[in-house]
C-alpha cells in the first residue's frame, strides 16, 4: 500500500534555467491487491514521483509511505518492499540473462536456493528460458526489457512500480506481462504502472490518477474518469481533463 | 551489509572476467613490460659498450692525412669513405660522425701551421656521445704524441708542454646504466598501479551510468557507499594481480634471461619483488577509488577517461622530478601518496633496509584518501544531478 501526502519537489534553478516544480503537492494512494494506473504527459513529474517513492531523492515537503515505512525516515525498509522497473533499466552486457537477476538476488539478500528457484519462475512466465544463459549483449529492446522487468519482481517485492513496462515489446510479450500482472495482483500486491498507452492503461488498472504539471489532475476508475470528463473515451478524458486541469488541482 | 559488499564485488570480477579483450591487454602489456624495457636498456649499454672498441669512421680525404689515417687505423678504427649527403645522414640519425681532412692539410702540416680536421657530428644524440668523445680522445691523443716528437727534435722532453697528463677511470657507464634499470623498474612499478585498473575502474563507474544500470543498483537495499565498496574491492584485487604480473615479469627477465654481459650492479630477487608490492599496496589501493571517483563523475566512459589525463600527468610527473632533481629527501616525502613510493622503491633497489616505520608512514596518506575518495563516490551517488544526467 503507497500513501502519498502533498508530496513537492523543487529542483533549484540551474543557470539561465528557473527553478522547476517538479512534483507540486502531489496526494495519492494505491491500494494492495490493485493496479494502480499513473498517467501524465511528458513532464508531468511522474519519473521524479517515482524517485521520490523509491527512496532515491528526498521531497521537500510532504510524506510518501510505503506499506508503513516513510520513504525518508525508513529508506531501507522501504527499498526491501519495492520492486521497481524505472526509465533507467540497463542490463550488464557481458552477463547472461541469468547472471544479471541474480546479482539483483543477491543484493535484496534472496537466498540461493529460493534464488535459483525464482529465476527459473520468472524466466518461464516472460518466455525468456531460451535467453537465460545468453549475454545479454545482444537482446532486442523488448528482450532487455523483460530481463529489466524479472529483476524487478526477483525478491518478491510487495509494492510493483512499473515506468512504461511495455516500451518496446511485442504483442506477445504485452500479453505476457499483462497475465503476470494480474497474477501479482491477486496474490495481493500493490502495484503501480505508469504508461503512454492508454488501451494498456484502460484494460489494466482498477484505478488511474491523472498527472499534469506536478497535480494529480484527476483520479477515478476508466468509467468515472470518462464520466467525468464527459468524453468518449480514457484517451479524450485525458486530453479534456489536462486540458481544463488547473481548475480540478487537488 | 558485508554480503551485499560481496555480491557487487564478485559481479564485478564476473564482469570484468568477461571482457576477454581488456583483460588479456591489461595482462600481456603487464607481463611484457618487463622483458622489452630492460632489452632495450641493455641492447643500449651494449651497443655503448662496443662502440668503445669498435669504431666506424667514416672520412672525407683520408689520402691528404696517410699518416693521420695509419694512426687510428692502429687504434682499431675502422676508416670508410664518407657518403655524399652525411650531413643529412647525421641530422637523421643514420650517422654519428664523419671526419673531414682539409684540402690544404698536408701543406699546412708541412709549414708548421696546424692542419685542420673537421668534425662533424650531432651532439644532441645520445648514442652517438661516446663514439664522438672516443675519436676527440684518440685526436687529441695523437695531437699530443705528433707535438712531443716535434718537441724531442728540438731537444726538449714532451712533458714539458703538458705539465698536467689526465688520467681519467671512466666507471660512469656501467653505473649510470644501472641507475637506468633502476629507475625504469620503479617507475614501471608504481605506473602499473596505476594502468592496471584504469579501463575496469572507469567502465564500473561512468559504464554504470552510460549503460542507465546505476538508478536500478541504487534502488536496492544496497547503500552507495556498499557498491563502491565492492566495487573498489574487486578492481583493487584486479590491480594487485597487475601489479604482480608486471613485476614477476622484470623479475624472470633480470634472473633468467640471457642478458649481455654489462654488469648490472645489482640483483632483483624473489624478496625485493615481494618488498616491491609491500611498497605498492597503498598505490594498488588508493588507485582504484581514485579511478572510480573520477569516473562516477563521468556521465560516459569517454567523459571520465578525459578527467584521468590530469591523474596520469601527476603520477608520470612526480617521479621524473625526483629522479632528475636528485636531492636528498626530506623526511616528510613519505607523508606524499606517489613520491614516498617511489622513493622506497628506489631504497629497496638501491639495497637500503626497508624499515616498518617508514613503510607505516607511506601507508597513511593514501589510505586515508582511499577512504575520503569511496566516501566521495558514495555522495555523488546518492546526489539527484547524479541520476538525473543521463545521456
Amino acid at each position: 500500500m503507497i500513501v502519498v501526502d502533498r508530496l513537492v519537489k523543487t529542483f533549484p534553478a540551474k543557470g539561465k534555467a528557473a527553478a522547476v516544480r517538479a512534483v507540486d503537492g502531489v496526494s495519492l494512494t494505491a491500494d494492495d491487491g490493485a493496479i494502480t494506473g499513473i498517467l501524465g504527459p511528458n513532464g508531468a513529474g511522474k519519473t521524479t514521483l517515482l524517485r521520490m517513492l523509491a527512496t532515491l531523492i528526498e521531497p521537500d515537503s510532504g510524506t510518501a509511505t510505503i506499506n508503513g515505512h516513510d520513504v525518508v525516515a525508513a529508506r531501507e525498509a522501504v527499498r526491501r518492499e519495492i520492486g521497481v522497473l524505472s526509465d533507467a533499466r540497463g542490463l550488464y552486457p557481458r552477463l547472461t540473462a541469468r547472471e544479471n537477476i541474480a546479482y539483483f538476488a543477491a543484493l535484496h539478500g534472496v537466498p540461493d536456493a529460493l534464488r535459483d528457484r525464482r529465476i527459473d519462475e520468472l524466466l518461464h512466465t516472460l518466455n525468456l528460458t531460451a535467453l537465460a544463459d545468453r549475454r545479454a549483449q545482444g537482446f532486442s529492446q523488448g528482450e532487455k526489457m523483460k530481463v529489466a522487468i524479472a529483476r524487478a519482481l526477483i525478491h518478491d517485492p510487495q509494492v510493483v512500480m512499473l515506468d512504461e513496462p511495455t516500451n518496446g515489446l511485442d504483442i506477445m510479450s504485452v500479453r505476457a506481462l499483462r497475465e503476470q500482472l494480474r497474477a501479482l495482483r491477486a496474490a495481493g500486491k500493490c502495484l503501480v504502472f505508469s504508461s503512454h498507452v492508454m488501451q494498456e492503461v484502460a484494460a489494466l488498472c482498477d484505478r488511474i490518477h491523472i498527472i499534469g504539471k506536478g497535480h494529480v489532475v484527476a483520479s477515478g476508475t476508466t468509467a468515472e474518469l470518462v464520466a467525468q470528463a464527459g468524453a468518449a473515451s480514457l484517451e479524450e478524458a485525458f486530453v479534456a481533463l489536462l486540458g481544463s486541469g488547473e481548475g480540478l488541482a487537488a | 551489509m558485508l554480503s551485499r559488499i560481496a555480491a557487487v564485488a564478485r559481479k564485478e570480477l564476473l564482469d570484468a572476467s568477461r571482457d576477454r579483450r581488456t583483460l588479456l591487454v591489461a595482462l600481456v602489456s603487464a607481463a611484457a613490460a618487463g622483458p622489452i624495457f630492460l632489452m632495450l636498456i641493455f641492447n643500449l649499454i651494449a651497443s655503448q659498450a662496443e662502440k668503445s672498441h669498435d669504431i666506424k669512421l667514416p672520412v672525407i680525404g683520408a689520402e691528404r692525412a696517410p699518416a693521420l689515417i695509419d694512426y687510428l687505423k692502429r687504434q682499431q678504427v675502422t676508416i670508410t669513405a664518407a657518403p655524399a649527403d652525411f650531413e643529412k645522414q647525421i641530422r637523421g640519425g643514420d650517422l654519428d660522425i664523419v671526419m673531414t681532412i682539409d684540402d690544404g692539410y698536408a701543406d699546412a702540416v708541412a709549414d708548421g701551421r696546424p692542419g685542420i680536421v673537421r668534425l662533424t657530428y650531432d651532439r644532441s644524440r645520445d648514442r652517438a656521445g661516446a663514439t664522438i668523445a672516443e675519436v676527440e680522445d684518440l685526436l687529441r691523443t695523437y695531437n699530443r704524441q705528433w707535438g712531443g716528437e716535434r718537441l724531442m727534435m728540438r731537444g726538449l722532453a714532451p712533458s714539458v708542454a703538458a705539465p698536467v697528463e689526465v688520467r681519467g677511470v671512466n666507471v660512469a657507464t656501467p653505473r649510470q646504466s644501472g641507475a637506468l634499470i633502476l629507475f625504469m623498474i620503479a617507475y614501471y612499478g608504481l605506473f602499473a598501479s596505476v594502468i592496471g585498473s584504469l579501463s575496469f575502474a572507469l567502465e564500473a563507474a561512468a559504464g554504470e551510468r552510460e549503460r542507465m544500470s546505476l538508478e536500478p543498483l541504487l534502488m536496492t537495499p544496497a547503500t552507495p557507499l556498499e557498491i563502491a565498496v565492492g566495487k573498489w574491492l574487486a578492481i583493487a584485487t584486479f590491480n594487485l594481480l597487475v601489479v604482480c604480473v608486471t613485476l614477476t615479469g622484470f623479475y624472470l627477465t633480470l634472473a633468467f634471461a640471457p642478458l649481455p654481459p654489462v654488469g648490472v650492479p645489482f640483483l632483483f630477487s624473489a624478496f625485493d619483488a615481494l618488498r616491491f608490492v609491500l611498497i605498492l599496496l597503498p598505490m594498488i589501493a588508493l588507485m582504484p577509488a581514485v579511478l572510480l571517483f573520477l569516473g562516477s563523475r563521468g556521465r560516459s566512459i569517454r567523459e571520465a577517461q578525459a578527467n584521468t589525463s590530469l591523474l596520469f600527468f601527476v603520477v608520470s610527473i612526480i617521479p621524473m622530478i625526483q629522479q632528475f632533481t636528485q636531492r636528498k629527501e626530506p623526511p616528510w616525502i613519505l607523508d606524499v601518496p606517489v613520491s614516498a613510493q617511489y622513493t622506497l622503491l628506489n631504497r629497496v633497489l638501491r639495497g637500503e633496509p626497508l624499515h616498518f616505520m617508514d613503510l607505516l608512514q607511506s601507508y597513511a596518506a593514501p589510505l586515508v584518501l582511499t577512504a575520503v575518495a569511496l566516501f566521495a563516490i558514495a555522495r555523488l551517488w546518492s546526489r539527484e544531478s547524479t541520476l538525473a544526467g543521463k545521456t
